[in-house]
């Protein structure tokens, strides 16, 4: 959406690449925040 | 469809239900219920004997209830096979056509048999039905009909040969009004049901062409007639002096004693308020998912889109595979669509069928769940997880995946609690070492 838009990510966001939305379960979602992540979006 | 039934390569199950479908893309087993027709169709000649003493009268489905059948009848003239059916929910069983048949071929006894098969490839194709809400009075009126209703009452094989004839007296309606958007467009049922402008257009057309002085009022939203030469078949008809207002019927009230209904609409192009006297209201009402759509998604797990239609791979991009190899839909049942629509897909399903069985051969991506038995502590979430169906358990009760069903979305490696399940090129480690990098700049 950002790149349809011309909008620019700020540069504190990471996107990693998933098959599905459904891969993403909580280990990873925990691991990201114990590592410092204020924030995850899972998006689909 | 007699050429169909008569192709040395296509077997035709009439009065069958699909039961069960397991397997995968090329090997696909079928199990399908063949509901008792109580006439065996192998001897039955069609001679209608049978029809000739049988004393009950029931609606006929085939004329959308505008006309009666004998409780044991052929289902109409061109029905595939041409062979007699019984109804058993009107039959009294007083076997005067058991006694009438000379081929012996009336069987009252027969019971639902299950047929077991094997398939290479599966095509949807259980198309719609009608709205029959009590919109407008539908059901009340006697004089408020669906446009599949017309097609019968009009159509040279129905209950009137043609005629144009009301239910109430059967008499012939001069002024006549057509509502758009019955039951569709509206928060329930928010599509557009693609063909009832164009249905509309035609059959006020052929009204007006063969009784030049009817009176015809076509009430619209909007005239949505998408297609090739279907706008300059709108204008033909409004030249033809048939009358389209745009504005949604307010208000529609029987009159009790002439049976005429009395529509109150606002014309939106003059801004007035009009009122018009109907003897005959036809309504174009939405077209829904058929009946057993849910089943069938359920039986085949194909997915069904918000609208209860069967969902398809990718709505422009793929619009014939679903998300399991090997099933393809086609016409009313993937969504509203004219007749044309209907051919193309059908013979795009037709063509995609025909590949994989052509090749012998079917390609999977390697992106696949890859079980781990020594991780695995067996609380079989992944098996629930799975949105295919894709696992399962062995019988030293070890998980596992069925490489063709599974589509590599990966939920089974989420969920699961001891990482006893993974996918391949998308594994923790990978994302892990991922997510630690991000954080160590």
């Amino acid at each position: 959406m950002a790149g349809t838009i011309r909008a620019q990510y700020p540069t504190t966001i990471r996107a990693i690449l998933v098959p599905c939305a459904g891969r993403v379960g909580s280990e990873l979602i925990m691991r990201a925040i114990g590592q410092g992540a204020d924030g995850i979006l899972v998006v689909g | 469809m007699l050429a169909a039934n008569r192709h040395p390569n296509i077997t035709t199950m009439t009065m069958a239900e699909v039961i069960e479908v397991d397997g995968y893309i090329g090997n696909f087993s079928v199990k399908v219920r063949k509901n008792p027709r109580y006439v065996y169709e192998d001897i039955c000649t069609g001679c209608g004997a049978c029809s000739d003493v049988c004393p009950i009268y029931m609606p006929n489905y085939f004329d959308e209830n505008l006309s009666a059948r004998k409780c044991i009848d052929v289902a109409f003239a061109q029905a595939v096979p041409a062979v007699w059916d019984l109804q058993m929910d009107w039959c009294v069983e007083c076997y005067a056509c058991v006694d009438s048949c000379d081929v012996h071929c009336i069987d009252l006894s027969q019971e639902p048999e299950i047929v077991e098969f094997e398939v290479g490839t599966i095509i949807i194709a259980t198309g719609w039905d009608i709205y029959q809400g009590d919109d407008y009075g539908y059901g009340e009126y006697d004089n408020v009909i669906t446009q599949i209703q017309l097609e019968r009452t009009i159509a040279p094989n129905g209950p009137t040969l043609g005629h144009l004839k009301r239910p109430s007296d059967g008499k012939r309606p001069k002024n006549i009004l057509f509502i758009n958007c019955v039951g569709s467009r509206n928060e329930e049922h928010p599509w557009c049901s693609n063909v009832c402008c164009l249905l509309s257009v035609k059959n006020s057309k052929l009204i007006k062409s063969e009784y030049p002085d009817s009176n015809i009022v076509v009430s619209y939203i909007d005239m949505r007639t998408a297609g090739k030469a279907y706008e300059e078949y709108y204008k033909r008809s409004r030249e033809a002096g048939i009358m389209f207002i745009n504005g949604k019927v307010g208000a529609l009230k029987e009159d009790p004693e002439t049976k005429n209904l009395i529509a109150t609409m606002e014309s939106i192009g003059t801004g007035s308020i009009i009122e018009f006297e109907a003897e005959l209201v036809i309504l174009s009402s939405a077209s829904l998912p058929s009946a057993g759509t849910d089943e069938i998604a359920q039986i085949l797990k194909v997915e069904k889109s918000p609208s209860g239609f069967l969902k398809e791979f990718h709505s422009r991009l793929d619009p014939i595979q679903t998300k399991i190899a090997g099933v393809y839909i086609c016409g009313s049942c993937q969504g509203q669509k004219a007749i044309g629509a209907t051919v193309n897909q059908a013979r795009g399903a037709a063509q995609a069928a025909s590949i994989p069985m052509t090749a012998g051969e079917y390609t999977i991506e390697l992106i696949r769940a890859q079980p781990n038995d020594e991780r695995c502590a067996k609380c079989y979430k992944c098996i629930e997880t799975c949105p295919y169906s894709a696992i399962s358990v062995d019988e030293s009760g070890k998980i596992v995946v069925d490489l063709i069903n599974c589509k590599g979305c990966g939920m089974c490696a989420a969920i699961c609690p001891s990482l006893a399940i993974e996918l391949r090129y998308y594994r923790d480690y990978q994302y892990n070492a991922i997510i630690d990098t991000f954080f160590e700049a």
